[in-house]
C-alpha cells in the first residue's frame, strides 16, 4: 500500500515537472502570437502590413544569425557580452575591404569576428576567467576601437554592397545558416556535447568530451557568425558609424530568454528558443516603436519584461553552473 | 531499562507529493549509540535532517528530554543540544579552523560589537589539544587541511559543547580506516558521558559492532527497533530489503588461474605530491584491487590510467602499444572509469538518463554524415538501462532524480553500452545499499568471466578481499605490498600494510 502510494506520488510529481516544461516550451510561442495580435489590433493592422513586415524582417537577419552563435555559447553555460562590439569591428572590416571586392569583404568580416571570438575563448579557457568578465572587457575594448575608427565620420562601404541588399539573398542566407545550425545541434553529437558541458562540465570531460577545445571553438564560431551578420548589416546600411552594433549583446540575451532559454544553459535548451525568441523580441520592439514610444520608455519596458522572463524561466537547480 | 532521551512521535514529511517519512514513531535512549539503517531513500536522512533543523518538520513531534523541540536551523538545533556530522564536507572554505568550529556561536567572543579573534583561537586550540588533534592549528585556514583533517575539525565542532544528541550521517564511508577509528573513539566517549549518538551507515558489520540499538526504516516507514546483540547481519538485510537476500554476496570461486596476458601496463607513473613511481600490470580477465587510506594516492591511480591526471609523468600503455595520455584516447581504446566523486565526475546530474548513457558512444551510434537518429539513441539507452535494471520512469528523466545506487547503475550502463574492455571502478559501491551492491558484484563477476579486466579501487576492505584476484596496497603514494586472492586474507592483514 505504502509502496503504491509512493510510486503514484512520484508519478504525479513528474507530471508536474513535465507540465512546467510544457509551459516553458509553449509560453513563448503563445506570447509571440498574442503580442503580434495585440500590436496588430493597437495599430489598426499596421503591424501586419507588407511594409512593416519587410522592415521587421530586415531587422531580424542580423539578430537571428548572431543569436544562433550566442545560443551555442549559452547552451554551454557561458555568456557573451561582446557581440555588439564584434558586429561593430566586423562591420568596419567589411566596409574597408569592400573596396577590394565583395568576397574579400565577406571573408574579412568573418575573420574579424572569429579573431575577437578567439580572443574571448583564449582568456576564458586558457586564462580561466569567467566568460562574462572576459566578454565585458572585450566589449569595452573593441567599442573603444570602433569609436576611434568611426568617430569623425562613418566608414563608407563600396556601393557594390547594395547589390546584396535584397530579400532574395538575405532570407535564404539566414535560413541556410539556421538550417545547418539546427541539424548540427539537434542531430549530431555537437548539440549533445554542448548541452552536456552546460549541464556539468566535469562530467562531460570524464565522458570523453574535449571541453576546453570545444569552448574555445564555440566562442570563435559565434564570433565568425556575427562577423557574417556584419556583412548583411553593411549591405543594408552602407556604412559603419561609431554606434554600429551598439547593445546587440543585450538584445540577443533578451531575445533568447524571451524564447524560453534557461540562462544557465544545459539539457533544457531547445533550438526553437532562438527562433521564437528573436521573432518575439523584434515584434515587441517594432510594436513599441509603432506605438510611438520613446527610446527611453522602450528600454524601461524591455528591462521589466526581461526581468519577468528570467524570474519565470531561471532553472534554479542548475543556476550555479553559470560560468 | 535506560532513560528515554528522544521520543519521535508520528513524524511525517513530504516533498511535493512524495512522502519521504510517514508516521514514524520510536524512542531513543540516553547513553546509547542508536543506529538508523535502511536502503537509499528509506527516509533516515530526512528524519535526522528534521531533527537538526536542516529541513522543517512536516508534522509530528520530536520530544527531547520531555520537551518538544522544533529547531529552525542548525544553530538553533545546537542550542537545544543537537548536532550533526554530515557525509560530505561540512566545513566552510575560506574560514579558519577556529571560525569553523564556532560558526554560529561567535557571540560568546564578541564584546562591544568586536569579535575577539585571539580568544576564539585560544579556545579552539584548547579544544583541539583536548581531542588529541595536535597537528591542526586553530588560526590556519581550513583549506590547508585535507578531507580527513577537516572531518576531525567537524567532530570537534559537533561535540565540543557536549550535546545531548550527535547525529553522524554516513560519515564513515568518506573516511579512511584511521579517521574511522578516531570517530569511533569519540562516539564511545559521547555514550559514556550519558549522551546519545544517532549513527547512520550502510556498513552493516560496522553497525553491529559499534551500536547498541538499531532502528530499521524502509520506504519512509518505521519497521522495527532491535538490540544489536540479538541480531545478525542477515536479519538486518532481511528487515531492510523486506525479503530474503539470497545467493552469494561476493564471488564464490577461489584458486582460479588468471591469464598471463597483460592488457594494460603502468610504468613509473608519478603525480606530484600524490603518486610516486607506480608500476604494475593488469591481466586479461583479472580483477585487480587497490586498497589504502583515503590519501594514499589510490584514487589518483584510477585517474592516471584514464588520462585524467594533471601533471602525470610515466607511461600507461595498452597491449597494442597505445599510450593513454588523455580521456578521449582512453575511452576510444575501451577504457571505462567510474569516479569516487560520482555526482560530479561520473555522470552529468542535470541531464537525462538517456543522454548520460549514450554520451561516450555517440561516435559509434552516428550514421551517414555523422547524423544521429533519435530512435537509435533511445533504443540504445533503453537497452542498457534495462540490462542494468535502472529504476526509472523513462530515459528522459534527469539523473538528479535518482538515488545513489541508481545513478551508479546509469554510469555502469554507459560503459557496458560502450563495451569497454578495461574498467577502472573507483569506489563503485560507495553509499549504495545492499541490493544494488550485490548487483554490482555479480556484474563484475560476469564481466571477469567474459575476459574484461577490472581495476577496483575501494576503501571497503571486505569487498576487496571478496572480489579481487590480487590486491595492491598503497601507502603514501607508493605501492606497499601485493596480496593474491585467498580465503585466508583478513582485514587486519590489509590494515597492517596500509598504516
Amino acid at each position: 500500500m505504502a509502496d503504491k502510494e509512493k510510486i503514484l506520488s512520484k508519478e504525479e510529481e513528474l507530471a508536474k515537472a513535465s507540465r512546467m516544461n510544457k509551459i516553458r516550451t509553449y509560453l513563448p510561442v503563445v506570447g509571440l502570437v498574442a503580442i503580434f495580435a495585440l500590436f496588430n489590433f493597437l495599430t489598426d493592422g499596421g503591424m501586419s502590413s507588407q511594409r512593416n513586415l519587410t522592415l521587421l524582417l530586415n531587422q531580424i537577419y542580423v539578430g537571428m544569425i548572431a543569436a544562433t552563435g550566442v545560443f551555442f555559447i549559452m547552451t554551454m553555460g557561458g555568456l557573451d557580452f561582446s557581440q555588439g562590439s564584434i558586429l561593430g569591428i566586423a562591420s568596419i572590416a567589411v566596409c574597408i575591404l569592400s573596396q577590394y571586392g565583395i568576397g574579400i569583404a565577406i571573408a574579412g568580416g568573418v575573420v574579424a569576428g572569429a579573431v575577437i571570438g578567439a580572443i574571448n575563448g583564449y582568456f576564458y579557457v586558457n586564462r580561466k576567467i569567467a566568460s562574462f568578465i572576459v566578454t565585458i572587457c572585450t566589449m569595452f575594448l573593441f567599442r573603444g576601437f570602433i569609436k576611434y575608427m568611426a568617430s569623425d565620420s562613418p566608414i563608407r562601404a563600396s556601393m557594390d554592397v547594395y547589390n546584396f541588399d535584397h530579400i532574395e539573398i538575405k532570407l535564404p542566407l539566414m535560413l541556410l545558416i539556421i538550417a545547418i545550425s539546427f541539424v548540427a545541434f539537434r542531430y549530431t553529437k555537437f548539440g549533445t556535447y554542448l548541452k552536456a558541458i552546460g549541464a556539468g562540465e566535469k562530467g562531460a570531460m570524464f565522458a570523453g568530451i574535449r571541453t576546453d577545445r570545444m569552448k574555445f571553438l564555440i566562442y570563435t564560431l559565434a564570433g565568425a557568425m556575427t562577423g557574417l551578420a556584419a556583412f548583411i548589416n553593411i549591405a543594408k546600411n552602407g556604412s559603419a558609424t561609431a554606434n554600429v552594433g551598439n547593445q546587440l549583446e543585450t538584445q540577443i540575451l533578451i531575445a533568447l530568454v524571451l524564447g524560453g532559454m534557461p540562462i544557465s544553459g544545459g539539457a533544457k535548451v531547445r533550438f526553437s528558443n532562438i527562433i521564437v525568441g528573436t521573432l518575439l523580441y523584434y515584434v515587441l520592439y517594432s510594436g513599441l516603436t509603432m506605438m510611438g514610444l520613446t527610446t527611453q520608455t522602450m528600454q524601461l519596458i524591455q528591462g521589466v519584461i526581461f526581468l519577468i522572463f528570467v524570474a519565470v524561466f531561471a532553472d534554479r537547480q542548475s543556476l550555479k553552473v553559470i560560468k | 531499562m535506560s532513560e528515554i532521551r528522544l521520543q519521535v512521535q508520528n513524524l511525517c514529511k513530504s516533498f511535493g507529493i512524495t512522502k519521504a517519512v510517514q508516521n514514524v514513531s520510536f524512542n531513543i535512549n540516553k547513553g546509547e549509540v542508536h543506529a538508523l539503517i535502511g536502503e537509499n531513500g528509506s527516509g533516515k536522512s530526512t528524519l535526522t535532517n528534521m531533527l537538526t533543523g536542516i529541513y522543517t518538520i512536516g508534522s509530528g513531534k520530536f520530544i527531547l528530554d520531555g520537551k518538544e523541540v522544533h529547531p529552525k536551523n542548525q544553530v538553533e538545533a545546537n542550542l537545544e543540544g543537537i548536532s550533526i556530522i554530515v557525509q560530505e564536507l561540512g566545513t566552510l572554505s575560506g574560514l579558519t579552523v577556529a571560525e569553523n568550529i564556532f560558526l554560529g556561536h561567535e557571540d560568546q567572543f564578541v564584546k562591544h560589537g568586536i569579535k575577539n579573534r585571539e580568544a576564539i583561537n585560544r579556545k579552539a586550540n584548547e579544544l583541539l589539544q583536548q581531542y588529541g588533534f595536535k597537528h591542526i592549528k586553530a588560526e590556519h585556514q581550513i583549506d590547508e587541511y585535507n578531507f580527513e583533517d577537516r572531518k576531525l575539525v567537524e567532530i570537534v565542532k559537533a561535540t565540543y559543547f557536549h550535546p545531548k544528541i550527535v547525529v553522524i550521517d554516513e560519515t564513515t564511508t568518506a573516511l579512511s580506516q584511521e579517521g574511522r577509528e578516531e570517530l569511533y573513539k569519540h562516539m564511545d566517549r559521547i555514550r559514556k558521558e550519558g549522551n546519545t549518538v544517532i549513527f547512520i551507515s550502510h556498513d552493516l558489520p560496522e553497525i553491529l559492532d559499534k551500536s547498541d540499538t538499531i532502528t530499521i526504516m524502509r520506504d519512509g516507514v518505521y519497521i522495527d527497533t532491535v538490540k544489536s546483540a540479538d541480531v545478525t547481519e542477515d536479519d538486518l538485510k532481511r528487515l531492510m530489503v523486506g525479503r530474503e537476500v539470497t545467493g552469494d554476496y561476493y564471488r564464490p570461486d577461489y584458486g582460479e588461474k588468471v591469464s598471463d596476458e597483460v592488457v594494460l601496463s603502468v610504468r613509473n607513473v608519478s603525480v606530484p605530491n600524490v603518486l610516486e613511481d607506480v608500476s604494475f600490470d593488469l591481466h586479461k580477465g583479472e580483477i585487480l584491487g587497490f586498497g589504502g587510506l583515503s590519501e594514499s594516492g589510490m584514487h589518483e591511480i584510477g585517474k592516471a590510467i584514464f588520462g585524467a591526471s594533471y601533471d602525470r609523468t610515466g607511461t600507461v600503455t595498452l597491449a597494442d602499444g597505445t599510450e593513454i595520455n588523455d580521456i578521449p584516447t582512453a575511452i576510444k581504446h575501451s577504457i571505462a572509469y567510474t569516479s569516487k566523486d560520482r555526482d560530479n565526475e561520473s555522470i552529468i546530474m542535470n541531464q537525462s538518463i538517456g543522454d548520460n548513457i549514450t554520451l561516450p558512444s555517440l561516435d559509434d551510434l552516428a550514421g551517414k554524415c555523422k547524423l544521429l537518429s533519435d530512435k537509435k539513441l533511445s533504443d540504445f539507452a533503453n537497452k542498457f538501462a534495462a540490462q542494468m535494471s535502472v529504476k526509472m520512469q523513462n530515459i528522459d528523466q534527469f539523473v538528479s532524480d535518482l538515488s545513489g545506487g541508481n545513478k551508479q547503475k546509469v554510469v555502469l550502463a554507459r560503459w557496458i553500452g560502450k563495451d569497454s574492455d578495461i574498467l577502472v571502478l573507483d569506489s563503485p559501491t560507495r553509499g549504495i545499499d545492499i541490493k544494488v551492491k550485490q548487483d554490482i558484484y555479480q556484474l563484475m563477476d560476469t564481466m571477469r568471466k567474459h575476459n574484461k579486466s577490472i581495476i577496483m579501487i575501494s576503501e571497503e576492505l571486505m569487498e576487496l578481499i571478496g572480489m579481487c584476484d590480487r590486491i595492491i596496497i598503497m601507502k603514501d603514494g607508493k605501492l606497499n605490498g601485493e596480496l593474491p586472492r585467498s580465503r585466508d586474507l583478513d582485514e587486519n592483514l590489509l590494515i597492517s600494510k596500509m598504516v
